[in-house]
């Protein structure tokens, strides 16, 4: 199956940052359609129909997220999530500093959509590039009349606030980034109450993912049924697919989902000559390890939940046979304990528990009953955390202990093998 | 669930195999205590709702694959509930396991051990074994986080319920949680020391170690306590509190979790801490006889005879008019009606209570209750600030306007209720207009101490739906000494009537029990003058203060935890006192100096002490006084704070201040930190004149006296030509400061920024 260009059409061969470039193409005219001729139950019934599930990792219906706002005649709020973190994800930030007109005109949309009149769009710290991209877009299309009071004299008004975030991990959380976006500490807030009633500022609030809402563009423009033609059954339309390790042509490739594993390693070059392939964190950071035997599996929501693992945010990690797994799991263990906001126990005090010992075991020094422990812990934890990034933990952990633990197993100290009695007692024997 | 909820509002589900009916949106945590099941929590505080951060509270709910929190998980008609399975506990442990990891485990030195939800926790649901073999991480300990808490960093288990405090109940914000992840600390947002209040409740809502009370470090272990329930008798509130007590020594005090209906269950600092009093080297120890000019112990037998014959031979020479007392507001119900009933008896009906610049303590026909009062939809608050005058009672009102929406209507100069948005007003005419006008309850907030403005406020006040009225006033038990006739009758002389006529030499023995005018009455050198005026003065009190510095006879008088009997608190409650402490060998009650007084006086028939039960109840039980504000009995009263002289510079006014440490805890310098700085507060038109701004240091000319480094305070509402002085602090000399004088700028230090203070 062949890369195509939907949302990355024209990237790389035009300067789509250009608001002439960009609406000489057909840039807003989606937007002016809406505004002008659909009502806003029109856009939400098409994101409906068309299949659009979330592209921030979650993967949710989009128009079902979007139905969930009571009717309670109160504020309500559209914020675009683009705290894009997750390790091995960069396809948000290549849209905002390649398409920004593209990454608004989905804002709007999306907006209108859920009839609200302010929008946000939450920028992660590191984007400067990406945030300088997207306010200049911003300014162009509020100077040409495209957002503000009376839209096209329809009486439509839509305001976009654009909010650099400090870069943390777990703002990209939407409570977290709610948090953040209110001034206060990022931490993820505590649900029920879900944003959908009670969000940002306390008032009904839809967190979309950037690439979701960039998909309402060509969705508006070709139909929901052209984008539902593709995918599979319950994974339908395109997904930007960032690849990335062991491969030779690492990028971001839009794809339809439902291409295979293979096919996806393939777009990305294939393996470097002479390597042979390990596995696959087929959905970021957060996702389990899939293997050889998932090669020909079809890249979707479900497989890939079946697979035991996710599609996530398409962040797709390719490991060959030189990969050292007890570095890669201590490294993300690291980066989750790092970046756990410390709120409740199991992520704040697990995380650190975890990274702690696997730090022993990348210096040769783990225990036997280390392994038990990191297996308890990690998978006990699992479930009991106040947000997803606690449950991050375990996945790729797990994978790669189950898969490959003679590598665990060589890093565990000789000595403490013939030791006896309390894991401290063999600890300090050292 | 077979069973049809009877009642729409009721929900009907199994927990632990027992039927459970509860009001719908009872949370889970809440509804396993109809079955006498509890769920462990660190997070979860009923008064500061779920927060859902410790997750120890994992209860297993049918049909629901991950194990829930029990403190936010609302109960659903039909649920079944198990809070005690293998697959809870093994949650639990798991939390429990995690807690540990990096706990210092220290335990044996630790101010918590004993009463620990961490110990006791650990010890219900661990697994008793540990699999950590790594070093713990090193956090900062014995942190001084401000004048009252010291925070143990390794021993918090990040529950947040302090910085909720701060945030929902105590509306300051000054902690938070800083970093993150396992090396998050708690702190104050400003790195500024944690000073408010109520900071001391955090320590008691902390589960574990890390916050503790300066006072009590290292002091004692629970089991060695021996507990005492009573009222905190150091502001008109009515707080109930615990006391503990080990080996004769008051170490600490708690609130009462369950006294919601008049603290809410916290306590404010004053009452917390200032307890070192009772200990203090300065107790008069024994009474006192001034002879030649200079103070001779004597006995309590020739004390109650010079004292009785000096009221004998007055009343013989001059007749009762030239008898008075003055007291009841710092004694109990039982006392004060004692008091007025033994002089009465000798023909004395020169009786008050008033002593300071109150005037007034009951709040008319419509007192209100602090419930009332957290669900008034406008308050206006007249004279000082309750922040200052009843500081748990300011919670309700901070509560009020943060939490539910209320309008705030502060009329100048009443210092504010800080963090709390406020509607500045210098009239009560003004005050009227800002009152929103579909409120529907409105409570009104004044110190009693103006009686012109409190008869202007009761005539605003007719015009307010649902009104509800609170005095805050100065001493404890004011309300009850009012109740039980300290208050002199048509024809005899009030305090002011008794200083005017001591001045003029027509008042021979006076008797003061537990008041010190020379510090609290509105103008301190005609009071100093009649005082001195007075042949024979008796003052019963713990300390030799600014007043029994003056007398011919000091009695050492007993304190509230030394005694038993009620106090009346603003709203009228009766509460009960009750004796925790043994007092100094040669200290009496109030009580039993009067018993004393009264063996000499064969003509008085004393009363049985059921018969004495029986009046004071009955006065109890009597429906509130229900002369409006300034009106009635108060209406003749002479007014106490007297206009400004029509002259260059600023009219003061001297706020006393709950915290400024006057009276008992001027003699514990544990808590000297807590008094606040010496303020000024302009308002914004004379901040713009004087070139001054929040923050500034200025020193004040006073009708020749130096005040010297005032922190300025601009309060936006103040009415022009004021000048408001923070009093009662010990040694400053805004104490001493006549009525009506005037102050001039003579000196201004800039502050780098403004600060709001």
């Amino acid at each position: 199956m062949p890369v195509t260009k939907v949302l990355t059409a024209g990237i790389g061969e035009v300067d789509l940052r250009d608001f002439t470039v960009y609406r000489d193409r057909g840039g807003y005219k989606q937007w002016e359609r809406a505004v002008r001729e659909l009502q806003p139950a029109q856009v939400l019934e098409l994101a409906d129909r068309s299949g659009l599930r979330g592209r921030g990792g979650a993967g949710f219906p989009t128009g079902k997220k979007w139905s969930f706002l009571p009717n309670d005649n109160k504020p309500r709020y559209l914020v675009c999530n683009c705290d894009e973190a997750e390790p091995g994800t960069f396809k948000d930030h290549m849209l905002l500093e390649q398409t920004p007109h593209l990454v608004l005109e989905g804002i709007l949309l999306g907006a209108y959509g859920i009839a609200s009149h302010h929008a946000f769009i939450y920028i992660r710290g590191e984007f400067k590039r990406g945030f300088e991209i997207f306010s200049k877009a911003l300014d162009e299309a509020r100077a040409a009349g495209l957002l503000g009071k009376n839209i096209f004299g329809t009486g439509y008004d839509l305001e976009v606030t654009v909010h650099r975030g400090a870069g943390a991990y777990i703002c990209g959380e939407e409570t977290g980034l709610l948090n953040s976006l209110e001034g206060k500490r990022g931490e993820p807030r505590l649900k029920p109450p879900f944003p959908a009633i009670a969000g940002l500022y306390g008032m009904p609030t839809v967190v979309n993912n950037v690439e979701t809402l960039a998909y309402l563009v060509p969705i508006l423009e070709k139909g929901a049924e052209w984008f539902a033609a593709v995918g599979t059954e319950r994974s339908k339309g395109y997904k930007i697919i960032s690849i990335s390790g062991h491969v030779r042509k690492p990028g971001n490739y839009e794809v339809a989902l439902g291409t295979t594993v293979r096919e996806l390693i393939e777009i990305a070059g294939g393996l470097r000559e002479g390597r042979t392939l390990k596995a696959v964190q087929p959905g970021g950071g957060s996702s389990a390890c899939i293997f050889d035997e998932h090669l020909d599996w079809p890249y979707d929501y479900e497989s890939m939940a079946k697979a035991g693992s996710m599609l996530g945010s398409g962040a797709f990690v390719v490991f060959d046979d030189t990969t050292d797994f007890v570095k890669c799991a201590f490294n993300l263990v690291r980066f989750f304990a790092h970046e756990s906001c410390g709120q409740c126990t199991p992520c704040r005090e697990g995380g650190h528990w975890l990274e702690t010992v696997l730090h022993r075991f990348v210096e040769g020094r783990g225990l036997r009953s280390d392994l038990e422990m990191i297996r308890r812990v990690s998978s006990t934890i699992t479930g009991l955390n106040l947000c997803a990034l606690g449950d991050s933990i375990e996945p790729f952990l797990k994978s790669v202990i189950n898969r490959f633990p003679e590598q665990f197993e060589a890093r565990i100290d000789a000595r403490s093998l013939q030791q006896n009695g309390s894991p401290a007692m063999a600890a300090s024997a050292r | 669930m077979s069973s049809t909820p009877t009642q729409p509002d009721l929900v009907h589900l199994t927990i632990d195999g027992v039927a459970v009916e509860v009001p719908k949106g009872t949370l889970i945590v809440e509804a396993a205590k109809t079955v006498k099941q509890e769920i462990p929590v660190y997070c979860y505080h009923p008064k500061l709702g779920p927060a859902g951060l410790c997750r120890v509270c994992l209860v297993e709910v049918e049909g629901m694959p991950k194990l829930q929190i029990g403190c936010n998980t609302p109960v659903s008609d039909g649920m079944v509930v198990h809070t005690q399975n293998a697959k809870v506990d093994t949650g639990r442990s798991m939390i429990l396991e995690l807690l540990l990891v990096n706990h210092p485990l220290d335990c044996p030195i630790c101010d918590k051990g004993g009463e620990c939800d961490l110990q006791d926790y650990a010890m219900a649901y661990g697994r008793g074994s540990s699999d950590v073999a790594d070093a713990k991480t090193s956090k900062p300990k014995g942190v001084d986080l401000g004048p009252t808490i010291v925070l143990d960093e390794e021993r918090c288990v990040v529950c947040q319920r302090c910085v909720r405090f701060d945030d929902i109940i105590a509306q300051e914000n000054q902690l938070v949680l800083k970093d993150r992840g396992a090396r998050d600390i708690i702190a104050t947002a400003t790195g500024e020391p944690y000073r408010h209040n109520f900071t001391g409740n955090v320590t008691e809502i902390c589960p574990v170690g890390a916050l503790t009370s300066k006072t009590y470090r290292f002091k004692s272990r629970p089991w060695d306590l021996q507990r005492t329930q009573t009222s905190c008798t150091q502001c008109a509130v009515g707080c109930q509190q615990m006391v503990d007590v080990r080996s004769g020594t008051p170490l600490r005090t708690m609130s009462v979790e369950s006294d919601d209906a008049i603290s809410d269950g916290w306590l404010c600092d004053r009452g917390r801490y200032n307890i070192g009093f009772y200990a203090s080297p300065e107790r008069i120890t024994q009474p006192l006889y001034r002879k030649d000019g200079e103070f001779h112990q004597i006995g309590w037998d020739d004390a109650f005879s010079l004292w009785a014959k000096a009221i004998k031979s007055s009343i013989a020479a001059n007749g009762a008019a030239s008898v008075g007392a003055i007291g009841g507001g710092r004694l109990t119900n039982e006392e004060a009606f004692f008091l007025q009933y033994l002089f009465r008896a000798l023909g004395v009906e020169n009786l008050d209570w008033r002593a300071g610049t109150q005037r007034q303590a009951g709040p008319g026909a419509s007192g209100g209750t602090y419930a009332e009062l957290e669900r008034a939809d406008a308050i206006v608050i007249a004279g000082e600030s309750p922040a200052e005058r009843a500081p748990v009672m300011d919670l309700r009102i901070r509560k009020a306007v943060a939490r539910n929406g209320a309008t705030l209507i502060r009329i100048a100069p009443a210092e504010g209720t800080p963090n709390v948005a406020c509607i500045d007003v210098a009239t009560v005419a003004q005050a009227i207009e800002a009152m929103p006008s579909g409120a529907k309850r409105v409570a009104l907030v004044w110190d009693g101490v103006d009686l012109q403005l409190g008869a202007e406020l009761a005539k605003a006040a007719s015009g307010w739906a649902g009104l509800r009225t609170y005095v805050t006033g100065e001493q404890a038990n004011a309300r009850g000494a009012e109740t039980m006739g300290m208050l002199p009758r048509e024809g005899a002389m009030d305090t002011l009537a008794m200083f005017a006529a001591a001045r003029e030499g027509r008042l021979d023995v006076l008797s003061l029990f537990g008041v010190n005018p020379v510090l609290h009455a509105s103008d301190a050198a005609p009071t100093r003058a009649a005082l001195e005026r007075i042949p024979f003065l008796v003052v019963s009190d713990l300390f030799m203060t600014e007043t029994a510095a003056m007398a011919t006879l000091v009695l050492p008088a007993k304190g509230a935890f030394e005694k038993g009997g009620t106090t009346t608190n603003l709203t009228g409650d009766v509460l009960p006192v009750n004796q925790s402490l043994q007092a100094p060998e040669s200290a009496l009650s109030d009580f039993e100096m009067l018993i004393g007084l009264a063996q000499h006086f064969d003509e008085v028939a004393l009363p049985t002490s059921e018969e004495l039960d029986e009046r004071v109840i009955g006065l109890c039980a009597k429906p509130p006084v229900a002369d409006g504000f300034g009106a009635g009995r108060y209406a003749s009263a002479a007014p106490s704070r007297p206009a400004p002289r029509p002259s260059d510079g600023l009219a003061v006014v001297v706020h006393s201040a709950v915290f400024a440490g006057g009276g008992t805890s001027a003699h514990d310098e544990r808590i000297a930190s807590l008094r606040p700085l010496p303020h000024a507060s302009l308002g914004a038109q004379d901040a713009a004149l004087y070139g001054l701004q929040s923050g500034d240091r200025i020193d004040l000319e006073c009708d020749g006296v130096l005040l010297r480094d005032m922190v300025v305070a601009v309060r936006p509402g103040m009415r022009p030509g004021i000048v408001a002085l923070t009093g009662g602090l010990p040694g400053r000399a805004a104490n001493s400061l006549s009525a009506g004088a005037r102050a001039r700028v003579v000196n201004v230090r800039k502050a780098a920024a403004p600060v709001g203070v």
